[in-house]
């Protein structure tokens, strides 16, 4: 479960103070799939990247799973991202010189787990997502849709209950977005809590909870509207 | 990240690039290289001097030629004769050489002399005989082994009656000195004597490299130092032209050069191991702005600033220790050659190599420190963005 209460997030440009996140309170029940939708610029990108602690808010509170991790360091960020939260970019950020394997092995690299489990892992990942047969192929020699797809495969490769994901289909045709979307939707009935960065009305529509964000603030969350009905 | 994974992710960054890698190693191969090729003629030249000195006792002056001034055997009788003492003068000539048995070879420092050397003290027989006056006058293929060289070429056999090859010639052992000792001064354990009138056909040469003077004492050595450096500034009009010394002003001559040889060595070394550190540093920014994203996808996965801290720094350690092991092969290799090359020994120092290895791993550690913190403070949305 992601609760956010009060996130303000600054950024300094030539001594001006430009107000990005203006008070953002949210909850995402663990479980959901979850979109955020809002115009370019308004600030989504920014919210994930403080959601997976890539970024740090300004001020604001941040309860993570019942955690306060409002306060962490970098390091502390790094573990938790490593064991809590599954990550997925609009740009893939597969290392072009990993084999798919290695990729998505990696985020166990950093759990101090053994090479040969790696890779039994990283291989049951890549069968789960369709690749089993991709395993030593570099992202390069890959569709955009398949790059994805490693993408994911490590994201949950260390099983994580949370995935964040950045315009995962932003970079893809309709009909493999759709294949994405339809990945996702899985894993948030599996139990994730899955959370998306959009500006696709369509991926929108298959989340049970939008959050529309403009001008750094929140102007529709349906989550809350449902509870209030 | 285990430590395992740390090294095989920074090697195989290493060799991701080889050519680079190499390119980069460059400055550390041959600083390396240059320290034990360095170290190794350094204490070959000390090794001859000084082991005369330690051995030969405290009534003993040298007098040797600087370089173009003639003196040839002749020169025997005219210091005999100069001096209003009776003094022993024994002349030298020595070169460095390949000695070889039909089953082993290596290099030793030759010395041609007369029988007389023998009585100079010092040295002591342990088999077999000295070179004697008949197998001078009469220019014997014979040869008298220092301990050291009876130990490499005969492994603890008897040598005496075998037959040895010295810079290509065939010479019959007649005789092995028992050991001098240990310590810098130990050469003549390193040397293999052989009459001065097969030494001259031998080295191609007439010129003596030295003449070893005893006199019955300490008093009478100084005495006898200045009584020459007399004659031959006289007789030559120049005071350097021929080098008269007594045991403690070589000593002191041999310390000056010592201290000056250490000095410009250890100079030497600093300066290629630092360029050597630059090129690795540079190398190592290069690899941290390529890698930006790289940084970025790992540490939004989970490194710690402290995984991508040693991920950078093992490879530019890596990067030197391998620059300083193919230093130490072609350091090893260089010195092996230089016996033949320039004549003269090269004595190969353990810790020359320890502190070639020392040097080179510091420098890693200190040239990739810098590229490894920025490497580790970059900060991860910014290294995702990066598109380079
Ligand atoms: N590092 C930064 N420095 C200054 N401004 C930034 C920085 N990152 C983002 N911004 C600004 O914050 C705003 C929101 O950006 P972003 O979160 O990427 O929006 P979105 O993902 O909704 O398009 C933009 O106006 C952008 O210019
Ligand atoms: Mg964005």
């Amino acid at each position: 479960m992601i609760q956010i209460t009060n996130v303000i997030k600054d950024y300094t440009l030539a001594s001006q103070v430009y107000r990005v996140l203006n008070g953002i309170t949210f909850t995402i029940p663990e479980g959901m799939l979850a979109a955020i939708v809002g115009p370019s610029g308004s600030g989504k990108t920014t919210l994930l990247n403080i959601l997976g602690g890539l970024d740090s808010p300004t001020a604001g509170e941040y309860l993570l799973n019942g955690r306060d991790v409002s306060h962490f360091d970098p390091d502390e960020w790094a573990h938790e991202r490593n064991h809590t939260i599954g990550f997925v970019f609009q740009s893939f950020q597969l290392i072009p010189s990993l084999s798919a394997r290695d990729n998505v092995a990696l985020p166990l690299v950093y759990r101090g787990v053994p090479a040969r489990i790696r890779r039994i892992q990283a291989d049951e990942g890549l069968e789960r997502v369709g690749l089993g047969h991709r395993k030593h192929h570099r992202p390069a020699q890959l569709s955009g849709g398949q790059q994805q797809r490693v993408a994911i495969a490590r994201a949950l490769v260390g099983d994580p209950p949370v995935l964040l994901a950045d315009e995962p289909t932003g970079n893809l045709d309709h009909a493999t977005g759709l294949e994405i979307l339809e990945i996702l939707r899985q894993l948030s009935e599996q139990g994730k809590t899955v959370v998306i960065v959009t500006h696709s009305a369509e991926v929108a529509q298959v989340c049970r909870q939008v959050i529309e964000v403009q001008d750094g603030h929140i102007v529709t969350n349906t989550l809350e509207m449902e509870q209030k009905v | 990240m285990t430590w395992s994974d740390g090294f095989s992710l920074a090697f195989h960054g290493m060799i991701s690039n080889k050519l680079r890698a190499v390119l980069t190693m460059l400055g550390v191969i041959i600083g390396v290289a240059a320290v034990i090729v360095l170290v190794a003629i350094g204490q070959g030249a000390a090794s001859i001097v000084s082991s005369r000195i330690e051995t030969l006792g405290t009534n003993v002056i040298f007098v040797s030629p600087a370089a173009g001034t003639p003196f040839p055997m002749s020169e025997t009788g005219i210091i005999a004769h100069a001096l209003p003492f009776s003094v022993q003068v024994v002349p030298e000539m020595n070169t460095g050489g390949k000695v070889s048995t039909l089953s082993t070879e290596g290099t030793a420092q030759i010395a041609g002399t007369t029988s007389s050397y023998l009585r100079l003290g010092g040295i002591s027989v342990a088999a077999g005989h000295f070179i004697t006056p008949q197998e001078v006058s009469s220019a014997q293929h014979v040869a008298v082994l220092g301990a050291n060289q009876a130990l490499n070429l005969f492994g603890g056999q008897n040598p005496v009656g075998s037959s040895i090859m010295i810079m290509g010639q065939q010479f019959q052992v007649i005789g092995a000195l028992n050991a001098v000792g240990q310590g810098p001064g130990a050469s003549q354990d390193n040397e293999i004597f052989i009459p001065i009138t097969s030494a001259q056909p031998l080295f191609g040469t007439t010129q003596l490299s030295q003449m070893i003077v005893k006199t019955s004492s300490p008093s009478q050595a100084n005495l006898a130092a200045d009584y020459l450096t007399n004659l031959y500034t006289n007789e030559l009009g120049s005071s350097s032209a021929v080098n008269v010394a007594s045991e403690d002003q070589v000593l002191q001559t041999l310390q000056a050069t010592r201290a000056t040889f250490t000095n410009l060595l250890a100079g030497t070394a600093a300066i290629a191991l630092v360029v050597g550190g630059i090129g690795i540093m540079n190398i190592m920014l290069v690899s941290v702005t390529e890698r930006t994203r790289e940084i970025g996808i790992r540490r939004a996965l989970g490194a710690t600033r402290e995984d991508i801290l040693l991920q950078f720094l093992l490879e530019s350690m890596i990067m030197s220790l391998s620059g300083g092991l193919i230093g130490v092969v072609a350091g090893l290799g260089i010195m092996n050659l230089i016996p033949l090359i320039l004549k003269t020994p090269a004595v190969f120092s353990p810790s020359a190599l320890i502190l070639a290895f020392v040097f080179s791993t510091a420098v890693g550690l200190i040239f990739g420190l810098y590229p490894a913190i920025k490497a580790s403070g970059l900060d991860p949305i910014h290294a995702l963005r990066y598109d380079g």
